[in-house]
């Protein structure tokens, strides 16, 4: 029987999942990302950016030099001294936002989750007929046989 | 695309009828820190890169009871600290501005990483449909060659009816049917 041949089904796999670009082969993913609307790819983009190390990184340098020139006052006038209520302010912005963000792209993802199960019950119908097939041809098959049978046990002998 | 396939890869442990015994479950969690055996768990956990590794790190460690417990805790003493008279030093008295900030903080990277983990997971079901793609095709493909084997079948065992129809036909000339 015919196997997928590993090295080259993984080789194909990887090409894919390294480039987020790359032409999806599943339908549900083409659907999901290849003919994304408008919304969807700008909900997308802002996942990735903010759920992305750099973000993390970018967001911890901010934080660090706000409290290191409010408590210790270097360079210029402390804008927000100890207990520093203007970051608390601008963090609790993010959070805001961030919450959205999060409900936006679990949208998403439940979305394709639906998307994936409609198109698992069309091949589940394919699939189903395809053995209904096969089975119709094995009775057909398994008939004959016990013609020939009954032929032979007619036979003089 | 498709070559022949080897006997010997096909592993025997999926091939019993029973449920995973002790040994594969020991088996499963310790390819879970070393090889995996799908493909898609191969690509996604063996082959992550270092970014990738660190974000699945924190989002198990964020998202872990250990976490609860000790944030949990931290909290509890810091007001406990900082309104009970016997403690002498206290360094954020109610309404616990400092603390406001802390969860602020806190709460600042909990929706990045959040959506670093969700990102990493549609990332997974990306792939992992993908690699049912590739899959399914074959699968299909193996199914109508089953098809048009077994139709074959039928064809030859038709011949072989035919075939002796005709040799008792032969044999009794008066051709009765049966």
């Amino acid at each position: 029987m015919a196997q997928p041949d590993a090295p080259a089904l993984v080789h194909r796999l990887r090409q894919r999942h390294r480039n987020p670009n790359a032409d999806h082969k599943h339908p549900v993913n083409k659907a999901h990302y290849d003919d994304a609307p408008l919304g969807a790819r700008i909900a997308d983009k802002l996942a990735a950016g903010m759920g992305s190390w750099p973000f993390i990184i970018i967001q911890s340098g901010l934080l660090l030099i706000w409290v290191a020139i409010n408590f210790y006052g270097l360079f210029i006038k402390r804008w927000d001294p100890y207990p520093f209520i203007l970051l608390n302010l601008l963090l609790s912005l993010q959070a805001t936002y961030a919450g959205p963000i999060v409900l936006l792209a679990g949208n998403r993802q439940s979305q394709k989750d639906r998307i994936t199960l409609e198109h698992a019950a069309d091949e589940a119908d394919k699939g189903e007929e395809h053995i209904t097939r096969i089975l119709i041809e094995i009775k057909k098959n398994t008939d004959l046989t016990l013609q020939i049978l009954r032929e032979l046990e007619a036979e003089p002998a | 695309m498709i070559s022949a396939p080897k006997e010997g890869q096909v592993s025997h442990e999926s091939v019993s009828g029973e449920g995973p015994t002790d040994a594969e479950i020991t088996t499963a969690r310790a390819r879970v820190a070393a090889k995996h055996k799908h493909p898609v768990n191969q690509l996604f956990h063996d082959e992550a890169t270092l970014g990738e590794r660190v974000a699945d790190k924190a989002s198990a460690g964020i998202g872990s009871w250990w976490f609860l417990g000790i944030q949990s805790a931290l909290i509890v003493v810091w007001v406990f600290v900082n309104t009970v008279e016997f403690f002498t030093h206290k360094w954020d008295l109610y309404p616990f501005i400092l603390l406001n900030l802390m969860f602020s903080i806190q709460a600042a990277f909990t929706g990045p990483v959040l959506l670093l983990s969700g990102n990493r997971q549609a990332q997974k079901d990306r792939l992992r449909l993908e690699h049912t793609a590739e899959v399914s095709e074959t699968a299909e493909k193996a199914t109508l060659q089953i098809l048009e084997e077994i139709e074959r079948n039928t064809e030859a065992t038709l011949k072989v009816l035919e075939h002796l129809k005709k040799r008792r036909d032969s044999k009794s000339p008066t051709g009765a049917s049966t």
